[in-house]
C-alpha cells in the first residue's frame, strides 16, 4: 500500500520536473546580450551603467574590511601585550609574575617609555607616566622570575637606569641596565 | 543588469567571507614576534631564515626578534644586527644541546646567557643534570640567572658554576638563589671581593642545606668576560 503511494509521489515529482528540463538555461552574463539579440529581444535600456559604481563599491568595501582587519589584529596584539607585561600597582599580575616598578627622573621630558627583553624592545609598548612631582616617570611591569636587560627611552633617546646594575657591553656597544626578578 | 548586480553581490559576499576567514585565521594563530620595519630586505630575510631554523629546532624565537629590535633601537647597522641574532641563535642551540630537549624557554634563555657569559657547555650540562631533580626547572632557570649575575659581578665562571651546581644538587629552592644573590650583593657593597663573597655565602648555604662542605675553587680560573647583555 505504502509502496504504491511512494510510486505515485515519484510519478508526480517527475511530472512536475520534466518541463524544467525543456526551459532555456540561464545564460552566463557575458553571453546574455548576444543571446538576447539572437532571440530578437533587447535589454531594458538604462541611462547609466552600474558597473563602475559596483566596482567602486566593491573597492570601498574591500578597503573598509582591510582597515577593520588591521585594526582588529593590532588591537588584539596590543591588548595581549598589555595583559602580558603591564600591571597597575596593586592590580592583577599574571600568576608566577611579580610586579616590578621602574622609575626615572626626567623633569623636562615630554615622553618617556621603557624597553627591554620583556617587551621586545618596543619603544611604544610601555609608556611611563609622570608623577605629581613633575620630574619622576614610572611604570609597573609584571615580570616572571629571570634576568632582564632594559633601558629607558627619553624623548627618543636611550638612557640607562642609574639605580640599576649595568649589563657591561652588549652586542651593539651600548650597555643596558639589568634587573633580576624574584625566584621566591 | 540583474545578472551584473547579482554577480557583484556574490563577489562582495565571497570577499566578505574571505576576509572573515582571514581574520579568524590571524586571530587563531599564535602571536609571532614581529621584526622591525627599519631592517633592510637582505637583513630581514637573513633574520627570518635564522628564526625559521630556530623554530624548526624547537628553540624560542622571541629572544631573536627582541635582539633584532634592540639593535634597530640602538642604531646598529644591519650586518651587526644579523650577526647578533645569529650569535644568540647559536647560543640558544648550544644551550639546548647542553640542557637537553626538556629545557623550557626560560631555562634555554638563561642557559644561553650563561654560555655567552663564559660558562662552558660541559659546566652547563652538569648544571642541567643537577637541576633536573629535585629542584625542578623553575629553580634551574633562577639558578642560571644567579650564575650569570655572579659572573657579571666578576666571579670566575668556573667557581660560579661549581657553587651553583652544588646548591642545585642539594635541592636548593628558587628562594634560596634569590637570597644568595642579595647576600652576595650586600657583601660586595661592604667591600668584599665578588669571589670571596660567593665562596663564603655558598659555604653557609651548603651547611644550612646539610651538605658536607663548600665547593673547591678551580685551580686556574679563566679570565672573566664581560656580560653579553
Amino acid at each position: 500500500m505504502s509502496e504504491q503511494r511512494e510510486n505515485d509521489e515519484l510519478t508526480g515529482i517527475l511530472a512536475r520536473a520534466t518541463p524544467l528540463l525543456h526551459d532555456e538555461p540561464v545564460p552566463r552574463a557575458a553571453w546574455r546580450e548576444a543571446v538576447l539579440q539572437a532571440a530578437g529581444r533587447a535589454e531594458v535600456p538604462v541611462a547609466w551603467s552600474v558597473r563602475p559604481i559596483v566596482a567602486i563599491a566593491a573597492c570601498a568595501a574591500c578597503l573598509i574590511l582591510g582597515a577593520a582587519i588591521t585594526y582588529g589584529v593590532l588591537h588584539d596584539r596590543m591588548e595581549r601585550s598589555a595583559r602580558d607585561v603591564v600591571a597597575s600597582a596593586g592590580g592583577s599580575v599574571r600568576p608566577g609574575h611579580l610586579p616590578v616598578r621602574f622609575a626615572v627622573e626626567a623633569p623636562n621630558a615630554v615622553h618617556v617609555s621603557i624597553v627591554g627583553d620583556f617587551n621586545g624592545w618596543n619603544p611604544a609598548g610601555l609608556p611611563m607616566h609622570l608623577l605629581s612631582d613633575g620630574r619622576t616617570w614610572e611604570v609597573e611591569v609584571g615580570l616572571a622570575p629571570g634576568r632582564y636587560a632594559y633601558a629607558f627611552v627619553v624623548d627618543g633617546r636611550l638612557a640607562r637606569d642609574s639605580a640599576a646594575a649595568e649589563s657591561g657591553t652588549d652586542d651593539f656597544g651600548v650597555p643596558n641596565s639589568v634587573v633580576l626578578v624574584g625566584g621566591s | 543588469m540583474r545578472l551584473t548586480i547579482r554577480s557583484a553581490r556574490g563577489a562582495l559576499l565571497a570577499l566578505g567571507m574571505l576576509c572573515a576567514g582571514a581574520r579568524l585565521t590571524v586571530a587563531q594563530s599564535p602571536a609571532e614576534p614581529a621584526l622591525p620595519a627599519r631592517l633592510g630586505a637582505p637583513a630581514h630575510s637573513a633574520i627570518v631564515a635564522i628564526m625559521d631554523s630556530a623554530r624548526a629546532a624547537g628553540l624560542p624565537t622571541t629572544p631573536l626578534a627582541a635582539k633584532a629590535a634592540e639593535g634597530v633601537l640602538k642604531g646598529a647597522d644591519d650586518a651587526r644586527i644579523v650577526e647578533a641574532v645569529r650569535s644568540l641563535a647559536k647560543a640558544l642551540g648550544d644551550a639546548r644541546a647542553a640542557l637537553g630537549p626538556a629545557a623550557d624557554a626560560s631555562v634555554l634563555d638563561a642557559g644561553a646567557s650563561a654560555l655567552r657569559a663564559g660558562v662552558t657547555p660541559a659546566a652547563l650540562h652538569s648544571l642541567g643534570e643537577a637541576g633536573a631533580a629535585p629542584s625542578g626547572p623553575a629553580a634551574l632557570a633562577t639558578a642560571l640567572v644567579t650564575l650569570v649575575d655572579f659572573v657579571a659581578k666578576g666571579v670566575p665562571p668556573a667557581l660560579a658554576s661549581q657553587s651553583i651546581e652544588q646548591l642545585l644538587r642539594l635541592g636548593a629552592p628558587e628562594s634560596r638563589f634569590e637570597t644568595l644573590r642579595n647576600e652576595v650583593e650586600a657583601d660586595i657593597r661592604d667591600g668584599q671581593s665578588p669571589e670571596a663573597a660567593v665562596t663564603s655565602r655558598v659555604k653557609t648555604n651548603v651547611q644550612q642545606l646539610g651538605a658536607p662542605g663548600p665547593p673547591h675553587p678551580p685551580p686556574s680560573p679563566p679570565s672573566v668576560p664581560e656580560s653579553t647583555r
